[in-house]
C-alpha cells in the first residue's frame, strides 16, 4: 500500500472541537450581554426572548440526541409535559421554582431511563415511531387519568414570577443546556454518539457498549426538556394536557434544530431565534405560517443540510480563504 | 504452540441455511491462519461469529483458555478481536483519524485523547491513509475504505485480527504491498486469521490453510499441501466426484452415478441427460441470419472508481442459446450482467440487443425491449405472497388471460410456486427463493434471461432441480447468459463458455475445449495449484 502523504503526516488534523467550543464561548458571552440589557428592553422583548430561549434549550437536548447521536425522537412533549407537571405540583406544594424545575428534569430523567430498554431494542424510523408512540400514549393517560386533573389540568397557585425573572431564568436555562452539551461533544461521548449514528454494529464490535452511549444521550436529553417544561409551567396559571404534552412541542423542536443546523452547537440557538421571530412576525396568519415553516424546513433540508448555521460557518470560511482547508 | 484460538462445533443457520455447520477451528498463537473456500462456504459468517456480531446456533468459542461464546460484541472487542468487514462499514460522517479513535478509547482502553490521536496517525501512516486523516470517511474510494477497515481494527490492538477479503478487488500490483503489510502485522498481533480469495496473498501469510465448504472444515494444512489437494480443486471447481457433497447430495435419481476417478476424467452428469443433442435444434435460431446474435457485448469497460471492474469484454449470445459465464470470485461476472441490464454504467464500449444499441438505457427499459435479470441473492418481496411477486414480474403482460397463461407455464416447471401460491415470500426456503426468483424473471416472457449466481449457498439436490428448469426453459425457446461459479455445472448446461478474470475475458468456446484447457485449473485457483 503506498505511503502517500509523509511529511507532516504525523501532525494530527486541527481538532474540529477546539472550533466548536470557541463558538461556544462567544454564544455563551452574547448570552451574558442579553442577561445585562434585560432592564432597558420591554415586556414585549422580554416574552419573545423566553419564548426564543426555551426552544432554544430544547434544541440543544434533542440535536444530543438527534443530530450528534442520529436516535431521532418524536417524543419530546412526553418530557416537557412531565417535567410542566412535576413543576406544577410542587410549587402548589411551596416549593420555589428553580428547584422545582431541577427536580423535574430529574423526573423527566427517571421516565426516559425506564422506558429506554424497551425503545433501545427499535432503531431507526422504527425507534422515531416508538417514542411518537409514547409521547402519545402518555398524553392520552394523563387526559383520562383523573389523578392529576385529567383534561382540565391543574392551576398553579404559587405567585406568579414577572416576566423578566422568566426572562433570566430562561437564559440561564439555554446558557446552561448550550454550555452542557458543548462540554459533553469534547469528551468522548461525542466520538461514541457519531459512532452509534453512523453504524451501531461496527461501534459495537470496537468495543463500545451502545446501549451505554445511548442511554446516557436520551436521559441527559430527557432532564433539559423536563427542566424547559418546568419553566413553561412557572409562566402559566394554569396547566392542561392537551398543551403540556401536546405533539406541537416535539414538532416546533425538530423544526428549530433543521433550519438552524443538525448536528453544530449553534444551530439550536440560531433556529430558535429565526423560527420564533417569523412566527412573531407572521402572527396574524397562523395557517400561513405553518405552510412557509414547512416550505423553509423543506428548502433548508435540501440545499443547506447543516443548516443556517452551517452556512454561516461556509460564510466565514469563504472570506478566511488561507485558513480554509484545501 | 498453546491455541489462541479454539473453536468447537460452531454452528449458524440463517432460515433454512445452515452456514456454518459443526465447525472445528484453532488458531496457535502467533500463527497466521488462511481460510479459503468457495462462495457461500460459510467464511464471513464465521469472521461474524468469532466477533459476536452473529450468535452462534451451537458450539463453543474459546478466546485463550476462556469461553467468551456468551459474550457480546463490545465485549469481545475489548477481549482483542478486531475484524474487518468485506464490504467496508466506515463511520462516512466522521472523520478517517476519528474511526480509529473510538476503537482506541474505547475498546483497547488508551488514556487520553492526545495519545489516542498519536497512535492512530501511526497506524495511518503505516496503512497509507495519513494523507486523509482530517477527511470524512464517506468521502473515500472503495479500496481506501478497505484500508480503513484495517487500520480501524489494528487501532483495537488486538491479539487475535480477523481480515476478511481485504485484498479482493486490488490489481495485481498492489498485491505485493497488501502482503508486506500482514506480514509486518505479526509483531504486534498475537494471530491472524485471513479470509482470501487472491491466493497469493494465502500463499505468502499463511502458515496453515483451512479449507471450508458448506460450512464445514474440508482439509487443512501448509499453503503449499492445500492447494495441490485434489479436494480443494474440486470444491473450487466444482468436480464434485470426490468429497462430502457428492455423497450427500449428487445422487439425486435423474444423474448418471457419479464414480469418476478424477476431477475431470469424464463429462460430469448433465443436469438434463436423458435429452439427446437432436432434440436441441431451436427452428428460431435457424430461421435468422447467423451473422445476428441476439446480445452482442463489445469491448466494454466499467469502473468502480479506481478499480478496473471490466476491460475489453466482448460477448454474444445468439438466440436459443446458452452462454455461461464463469470466473474466480472478483473476476466480473455480476457486473457483466449488471452492464448489460443497465444497472451499471459502462466506462467503454457498446453492447446491442437484436442490433439496437441498448447501453446508456434504463434498466426498465431494457428489461422492457425482453432481457429479464434474475438478480444474485435472489431478491425476493418479502411482503408479497409467491402469486404477487409472480404477477409483479409479468406486469408487462398486455391482459389478465395473458397473465394467467405465463402463470400456469412458470407453475408447470415449479409446481412448489402453485402449492404456496399464498404464502409469503420470506417463509420459502432457500432453494424455494430461488425457484421464486427464477420464476419472477421468466413472467415477464422474455427473450433473454441473465441468470447471476443461482446455485449460490444452495445444496446440490436442489441446484440439479434448479438447472434442469433452466434446460426445460431453453427448449421453450429462450436465450440465456448463465452466471454460474461451479465450473462443471455451468459447462455442462452450456452451449458456449466465457471465462472473465480480473475482468477480461480469459477463455471461450464450446464445452469441451474450455473443460479440457489446462489455463482453467490456473484461473480458478492460481498458478499454485497446478505446479
Amino acid at each position: 500500500m503506498s505511503r502517500a502523504g509523509h511529511g507532516a503526516a504525523l501532525e494530527a488534523p486541527p481538532r474540529r472541537s477546539a472550533a466548536r467550543t470557541g463558538s461556544a464561548v462567544a454564544l455563551l458571552a452574547g448570552a451574558l450581554l442579553l442577561a445585562l440589557a434585560t432592564p432597558v428592553t420591554g415586556e414585549y422583548t422580554q416574552q419573545v426572548g423566553f419564548r426564543m430561549l426555551e426552544y432554544a434549550a430544547l434544541g440543544q437536548a434533542w440535536n444530543l440526541l438527534g443530530g450528534y447521536g442520529g436516535l431521532v425522537s418524536l417524543g419530546s412533549a412526553a418530557f416537557i409535559g412531565i417535567g410542566a407537571y412535576t413543576t406544577a405540583e410542587l410549587t402548589n406544594h411551596g416549593l420555589p421554582l428553580l428547584p422545582g424545575m431541577i427536580v423535574s428534569g430529574a423526573f423527566a430523567a427517571l421516565f426516559a431511563a425506564l422506558v429506554s430498554p424497551a425503545l433501545f431494542r427499535l432503531r431507526g424510523l422504527y425507534f422515531t415511531i416508538g417514542t411518537l408512540a409514547l409521547a402519545e400514549a402518555l398524553r392520552l393517560f394523563m387526559v383520562n387519568y383523573n389523578g392529576l386533573g385529567g383534561n382540565i389540568g391543574i392551576f398553579l397557585t404559587s405567585a406568579a414570577p414577572t416576566t423578566a425573572g422568566l426572562y433570566r431564568l430562561a437564559l440561564g436555562v439555554a446558557a446552561a443546556a448550550t454550555g452542557l452539551v458543548a462540554l459533553l461533544l469534547r469528551t468522548r461521548l461525542s466520538l461514541a454518539l457519531r459512532a452509534v449514528r453512523d453504524d451501531e454494529d461496527v461501534a459495537r464490535q470496537l468495543g463500545l457498549v451502545s446501549f451505554r452511549t445511548k442511554l446516557l444521550a436520551f436521559t441527559l436529553a430527557a432532564f433539559l426538556m423536563g427542566v424547559v417544561g418546568g419553566l413553561q409551567a412557572g409562566k402559566l396559571s394554569q396547566i392542561e394536557p392537551y398543551g403540556s404534552f401536546g405533539l406541537q412541542w416535539t414538532v416546533d423542536v425538530v423544526t428549530v434544530v433543521l433550519i438552524g443546523g443538525l448536528g453544530t452547537i449553534g444551530g439550536p440557538l440560531l433556529g430558535a431565534v429565526f423560527t420564533v421571530a417569523l412566527a412573531e412576525w407572521l402572527n396574524a396568519y397562523p395557517s400561513l405560517h405553518l405552510a412557509i415553516t414547512g416550505a423553509i424546513v423543506i428548502v433548508v433540508v435540501r440545499f443547506a443540510p447543516r443548516g443556517l448555521w452551517g452556512l454561516l460557518a461556509d460564510g466565514w470560511a469563504r472570506l478566511r480563504p488561507e485558513r480554509a482547508p484545501p | 504452540m498453546t491455541a489462541l484460538l479454539e473453536v468447537s462445533g460452531l454452528t449458524r443457520r440463517f432460515g433454512g441455511v445452515i452456514a456454518v455447520d459443526r465447525l472445528d477451528l484453532r488458531v496457535a498463537s502467533g500463527e497466521t491462519l488462511g481460510v479459503i473456500g468457495p462462495n457461500g462456504a460459510g467464511k464471513s459468517t464465521l469472521v461474524g461469529l468469532l466477533a459476536g456480531a452473529l450468535r452462534p446456533d451451537g458450539g463453543r468459542i474459546v478466546l485463550a483458555g476462556r469461553d467468551v461464546t456468551g459474550l457480546r460484541a463490545p465485549a469481545r472487542a475489548r477481549l482483542g478481536i478486531g475484524r474487518t468487514h468485506q464490504v467496508p462499514r466506515p463511520f462516512r460522517r466522521m472523520t478517517v483519524l476519528e474511526n480509529l479513535l473510538l476503537g482506541q478509547v474505547y475498546g483497547a482502553r488508551t488514556r487520553g485523547m492526545a495519545a489516542a490521536r498519536r497512535e492512530g496517525m501511526a497506524i495511518l501512516e503505516r496503512t497509507g491513509l495519513a494523507d486523509v486523516a482530517g477527511e470524512p470517511a464517506g468521502s473515500l474510494p472503495l479500496l481506501r475504505l478497505k484500508r480503513l477497515e484495517l487500520a480501524r481494527a489494528l487501532a483495537l490492538r488486538p491479539r487475535l485480527l480477523l481480515l476478511d477479503e481485504i485484498g479482493a478487488g486490488l490489481i495485481e500490483s498492489e498485491l505485493p504491498e497488501l502482503i508486506e503489510l500482514i506480514r509486518s502485522l505479526r509483531a504486534e498481533v498475537e494471530s491472524v486469521l485471513v479470509i482470501e480469495h487472491v491466493v497469493e496473498v494465502i500463499q505468502a501469510c499463511a502458515d496453515r490453510v483451512a479449507v471450508l465448504d458448506w460450512g464445514r472444515r474440508l482439509v487443512e494444512g501448509t499453503p503449499a499441501e492445500v492447494l495441490r489437494d485434489p479436494e480443494v480443486a474440486a470444491v473450487y471447481l466444482g468436480t464434485t466426484a470426490v468429497g462430502p457433497r457428492a455423497a450427500g447430495g449428487g445422487g439425486a435419481a435423474h444423474s448418471e452415478p457419479a464414480e469418476r476417478s478424477g476431477p475431470r476424467a469424464q463429462p460430469p452428469p448433465r443436469p438434463r441427460p436423458a435429452e439427446p443433442a437432436a432434440s436441441r435444434t431451436r427452428p428460431v435460431a435457424l430461421a435468422l441470419p447467423p451473422a445476428e446474435p441476439l446480445l452482442r457485448v463489445e469491448e466494454v469497460a466499467v469502473r468502480y472508481g479506481a478499480v478496473r471492474a471490466l476491460q475489453g469484454v466482448s460477448i454474444e449470445v445468439r438466440r436459443g442459446e446458452i452462454v455461461t459465464l464463469l470466473g474466480a470470485n472478483g473476476a466480473g461476472k455480476t457486473t457483466a450482467a449488471r452492464a448489460i441490464s443497465g444497472m451499471v454504467p459502462l466506462a467503454a464500449g457498446e453492447v446491442r440487443y437484436a442490433g439496437e444499441r441498448i447501453d446508456g438505457c434504463r434498466p426498465d427499459r431494457i428489461a422492457g425491449l425482453g432481457i429479464a435479470h434474475c438478480l444474485e441473492g435472489r431478491h425476493i418481496f418479502a411482503d408479497l405472497t409467491v402469486r404477487e411477486n409472480l404477477e409483479l414480474g409479468g406486469r408487462n403482460a398486455p391482459d389478465r388471460a395473458e397473465l394467467r397463461r405465463r402463470l400456469a407455464s412458470v407453475h408447470e416447471l415449479f409446481p412448489m410456486l402453485a402449492e404456496r401460491g399464498g404464502h409469503s415470500g420470506a417463509l420459502l426456503s432457500g432453494g424455494q427463493q430461488q425457484m421464486l426468483a427464477i420464476g419472477r424473471a421468466l413472467m415477464a416472457a422474455p427473450e433473454l434471461v441473465i441468470f447471476d449466481e443461482i446455485s449460490l449457498g444452495l445444496a446440490p439436490v436442489v441446484v440439479d432441480r434448479l438447472y434442469q428448469a433452466l434446460a426445460e426453459v431453453n427448449r421453450r425457446g429462450v436465450a440465456m447468459l448463465v452466471i454460474e461459479q461451479n465450473v462443471e455445472r455451468g459447462l455442462a448446461l452450456a452451449d458456449r463458455a466465457y471465462v472473465l478474470e480480473k475482468g477480461r475475458v480469459a477463455l471461450h468456446g464450446p464445452p469441451a475445449a474450455i473443460r479440457t484447457d489446462p489455463r482453467l485449473l490456473a484461473l480458478y485457483v492460481g498458478t499454485a495449484g497446478m505446479e
